[in-house]
């Protein structure tokens, strides 16, 4: 559910629960929260966030408790208090040596583990959505990328017999040419998907379609991967350039079929 | 057998079911649903299987000439997977299943957005195109599936004799890589080719990968194909064997994708010619698997490439480095010609679609282009710019194949227009250290940074160099020697690779380097040559440190530093104290002194 991993945290919540309940030093509650986020950002969800975001995440949850545990004298004078008895008591001289010995066997254990992983090819970022060129050329036709518009995109409200017509049109494109990648249902998961990188587009996604303008996608339909800037990685993209194989009419009807099936509509002129 | 407790009751519910079968003849099965629930089916229906089964459900949508297998035709009332005896009509739990999961490896996608009432009312809605729904002489029970077996050793040979004795190698060849001598004569009820199951990659199984599933085919037969029911020829015991030994036959049941193919050291010369030394060499090297798709993006498309993943690895000693590659193909295309630039004429023109092709096929989604004034150019790929990249269109391509999709009846009978072909790519150079993610094109290189391939056409068995600034720009090149082995042994092809690290012209290949690489697979039976092909994106080959590195120098130094620090923690926090202790022992002291008068 909302792409948690239930068991996960439910379980981390019932054990604060229970450290709530039995008025937990304030050491135990700084040590608890630190694990608690280490272990839901590690096995929380049910799909895998990236490394680099769980480490930003952690690093600053742990600032916070360090802030937290030195916002007042008092306070930390009570969070290093145990750690002085553990390091002065006599009777915590076994657990202090346990802890000398077991600390540096865990930091140990963790480089070992880290240089018998497997190795794994080396991945760059790539942007998502690369900054469109000013102006797009298509078939010896000029457009303003900033002004322009789905040519056909106004018919939904003028003639919807017409916009029918182009958006089903759209479909035949679509189905002739786009799904082997983007999907059946447009969910970037056609039947050749797993053999991409970068994975093709999911349509089905709100914050993709709905974000761009439909010259931004008729951008990306003309000119494919071979046209975007090298923060795209154009030379990993399966995306053609469809001016080789489409007619301008074409590319716009399939534009407009892929935000009718999803019920969206292109981000207006000037909205951001 | 259950105890003599229980006999009442079973006869009590035998009773109660001859009863149901006298009061209810077997058209209680017959179940179409109300009109509402088939008009609510049309609505789901219209929206996500028409592109494929077409409107009016005869499997005929925009995108059916160029899928394979082709979508089913939903008037036949013909069904493949089905839990019910050959012949009859799939459960509504059937067609369910294939609709929530897909069919591994062809363009049925599973539909896990549908909601469960909306895919029994697509159910109601597809069962309305065939009259075959409404008779109830066509309805059957479920088949039996028994708990599947262990595979004990045991009854994987039994399940071989068997293999052996119906003949199953007849289509899906000798250890089951669908290479079987009539694999490639195989049509279904309505004439299109099609393939046997490849039993070694369990992945693609249509119907599923389980032991379920494979008892289940093996039993009800895929109706309108080729494969057939062995519910009457053979006994469940023997059918359980089958299934252990298919079984045993497969990879696993995942394809395991990689991204790298790890290059081993060794200290051993590596001689093409030995080939036990050399499969010595490789059994040390870590095996890859790369998933393939139809090369879609440049003209001469390719949607339906049987080729779906290469095997890949790659040994290196102080000279030279050597690739092993691996793919399955029913047959061995060692007679046509083949080459990376091969012209490819558009895909309509070269699977018979578009002019007279297009009124023989009864085709209508091609034809009309020139009639409707509304639509325009409905040519699929005769774009404006045709022009630029098909020089050869004026050839005559319905001779050579017409609508044929995975090789004519005289590729059939045995040689093919097109050989079977592999090609490793590699870029020329390596990204600069600045811009370390750029590499070249994956689709055959650009004009700034080109690619080299290591092609070998399998009529010949031989290593050809070419430098590729593109797809229309690929010249042969002799900067470097690139040798190679091959052998086509039960459905499988080798190609063993060799050329020396350091290059004169192109990569070389350093200890510790990732270098991008990419693969492509021409099959000569689809006719797939020059930009028809199957093809990887890219991926990398790591050269592996020739000397081993130590482990444990850096675990030694991370625990001592860890020590150190605790050591240090507690040698501050006691000093501390001891201090701290002093401190009160000192001010205590003068407490004592200035006190001790009054004393």
């Amino acid at each position: 559910m909302w792409g948690l991993n239930l068991p996960i945290v439910l379980a981390l919540a019932a054990i604060g629960g229970v450290l709530a309940w039995r008025r937990a030093h304030t050491l135990v509650w700084l040590l608890y929260t630190g694990g608690a986020l280490w272990a839901f950002f590690r096995f929380g969800f049910a799909v895998p966030i990236p490394q680099s975001v769980a480490t930003i995440y952690l690093g600053i949850t742990g600032l916070a408790l360090v802030c937290y545990a030195s916002s007042s004298r008092e306070r930390l004078a009570e969070t290093v208090q145990p750690i002085q008895r553990l390091i002065l008591e006599p009777r915590y001289r076994l657990a202090l040596a346990g802890l000398l010995v077991a600390l540096p066997a865990l930091a140990a254990y963790n480089a070992y583990v880290d240089l018998t992983m497997p190795l794994e090819a080396p991945g760059f970022g790539r942007e998502i959505h690369p900054p469109p060129p000013t102006e797009l050329t298509v078939h010896d036709e000029t457009i303003d990328m900033a002004t322009a518009e789905n040519p056909y995109l106004h018919y939904k409200h003028d003639d919807p017999e017409l916009y029918g017509k182009h958006v089903e049109n759209g479909r035949r494109v679509y189905y002739e040419n786009c799904f082997w990648c983007h999907g059946d249902g447009m969910g970037g998961d056609g039947m050749f998907a797993h053999g991409l990188n970068p994975v093709p587009s999911n349509f089905n996604d709100v914050g993709t379609l709905p974000a761009l303008q439909s010259s931004f996608v008729h951008w990306r339909i003309a000119k494919g991967g071979p046209g975007m800037p090298a923060g795209g990685t154009p030379w990993d993209s399966a995306m053609p350039a469809w001016e080789k194989f489409l007619t301008t009419e074409e590319m716009w009807d399939v534009n407009l079929f892929i935000y009718d099936f999803n019920g969206f509509e292109p981000r207006a002129l000037g909205q951001h | 057998m259950t105890g003599h407790a229980n006999r009442p009751t079973q006869a009590a519910a035998t009773l109660a079911a001859v009863a149901l079968l006298v009061a209810l003849p077997a058209n209680a099965q017959v179940d179409l649903g109300t009109e509402e629930q088939q008009a609510a089916g049309k609505v789901v229906y219209d929206k996500y299987c028409g592109q494929c089964h077409g409107d009016t459900g005869d499997g005929n949508g925009y995108a059916t000439p160029r899928v394979k297998p082709k979508p089913r035709d939903f008037t036949t009332g013909t069904y493949k997977f089905r839990t019910t005896p050959n012949g009859t009509l799939p459960t509504d739990d059937d067609l369910r299943r294939i609709i929530e999961i897909g069919a591994p490896y062809t363009s049925m996608p599973g539909w896990p957005n549908l909601t469960s009432a909306e895919i029994q009312n697509v159910i109601y809605y597809i069962k309305s195109f065939s009259s075959a729904f409404e008779n109830p002489d066509r309805y059957a029970e479920p088949i039996e599936i028994p708990r599947p077996l262990e595979s004990t050793e045991e009854s994987v040979a039994r399940g071989r004799v068997v293999y052996e004795e119906q003949g199953c190698a007849a289509c899906h060849g000798e250890v089951g890589r669908g290479d079987g001598p009539s694999a490639p004569t195989l049509v279904n009820d309505k004439g299109d080719p099609i393939r046997a199951a490849d039993l070694t990659q369990r992945w693609t199984y249509r119907g599923g990968p389980t032991k379920e599933d494979i008892y289940r085919t093996f039993s009800t037969g895929l109706n309108g194909t080729p494969m057939p029911s062995y519910a009457d020829s053979l006994e469940v015991e023997d059918r359980q064997d089958l299934v252990s030994y298919v079984y045993s036959l497969g990879d696993g049941d995942d394809p395991n994708y990689g991204t790298l193919i790890t290059a081993v050291y060794s200290e051993e010369p590596i001689d093409l010619q030995d080939g036990e030394t050399l499969d010595a060499l490789f059994e040390s090297a870590p095996m890859t698997r790369f998933p393939l798709v139809g090369q879609i993006t440049e003209p001469g498309r390719n949607f339906f490439p049987p080729v779906t993943s290469i095997e890949a690895q790659a040994v290196y000693n102080r000279d030279e480095i050597a690739f092993r590659v691996r793919w399955h193909d029913l047959r061995a295309d060692t007679s046509g010609r083949n080459n990376p630039s091969l012209e490819v004429p558009t895909w309509d023109e070269d699977n018979g679609i578009g002019g007279d092709a297009a009124d023989d096929t009864g085709d209508d989604f091609f034809g009309d282009a020139g009639g409707d004034d509304f639509f325009g150019d409905f040519g699929g790929e005769e774009a404006p710019a045709e022009d630029d990249f098909f020089g050869d269109s004026g050839d005559d391509f319905f001779g050579d194949g017409g609508d044929d999709f995975f090789g004519t009846a005289e590729a059939g009978a045995g040689g093919a227009e097109f050989s079977d072909a592999v090609a490793l790519q590699f870029p020329a150079s390596l990204a600069p250290e600045e811009t370390p993610e750029l590499k070249p094109y994956f689709l055959y290189g650009d004009a700034q940074n080109p690619v080299d391939l290591w092609f070998v056409n399998l009529t010949y068995g031989v290593a050809d160099t070419f430098r590729g600034r593109g797809s229309d720009a690929i010249e042969p090149t002799e900067a470097d020697v690139v040798e190679a082995v091959t052998s086509y042994d039960q459905g499988a092809w080798t190609v063993t690779y060799k050329r020396r690290r350091s290059s004169r012209a192109g990569v070389s290949f350093a200890e510790e380097q990732y270098t991008p690489v990419a693969f492509s697979v021409w099959d000569g039976f689809n006719r797939e040559r020059g930009n028809k092909r199957a093809l990887s994106s890219w991926f990398y080959v790591y050269t592996e440190p020739s000397v081993e590195q130590a482990v444990a120098g850096p675990v030694l130094r991370a625990a001592l530093i860890v020590l150190v620090v605790e050591l240090l923690v507690v040698f501050l926090v006691r000093r501390r104290a001891r201090q701290k202790a002093a401190e009160e022992a000192a001010s205590g002291g003068t407490l004592t002194a200035t006190e001790a008068p009054a004393v």
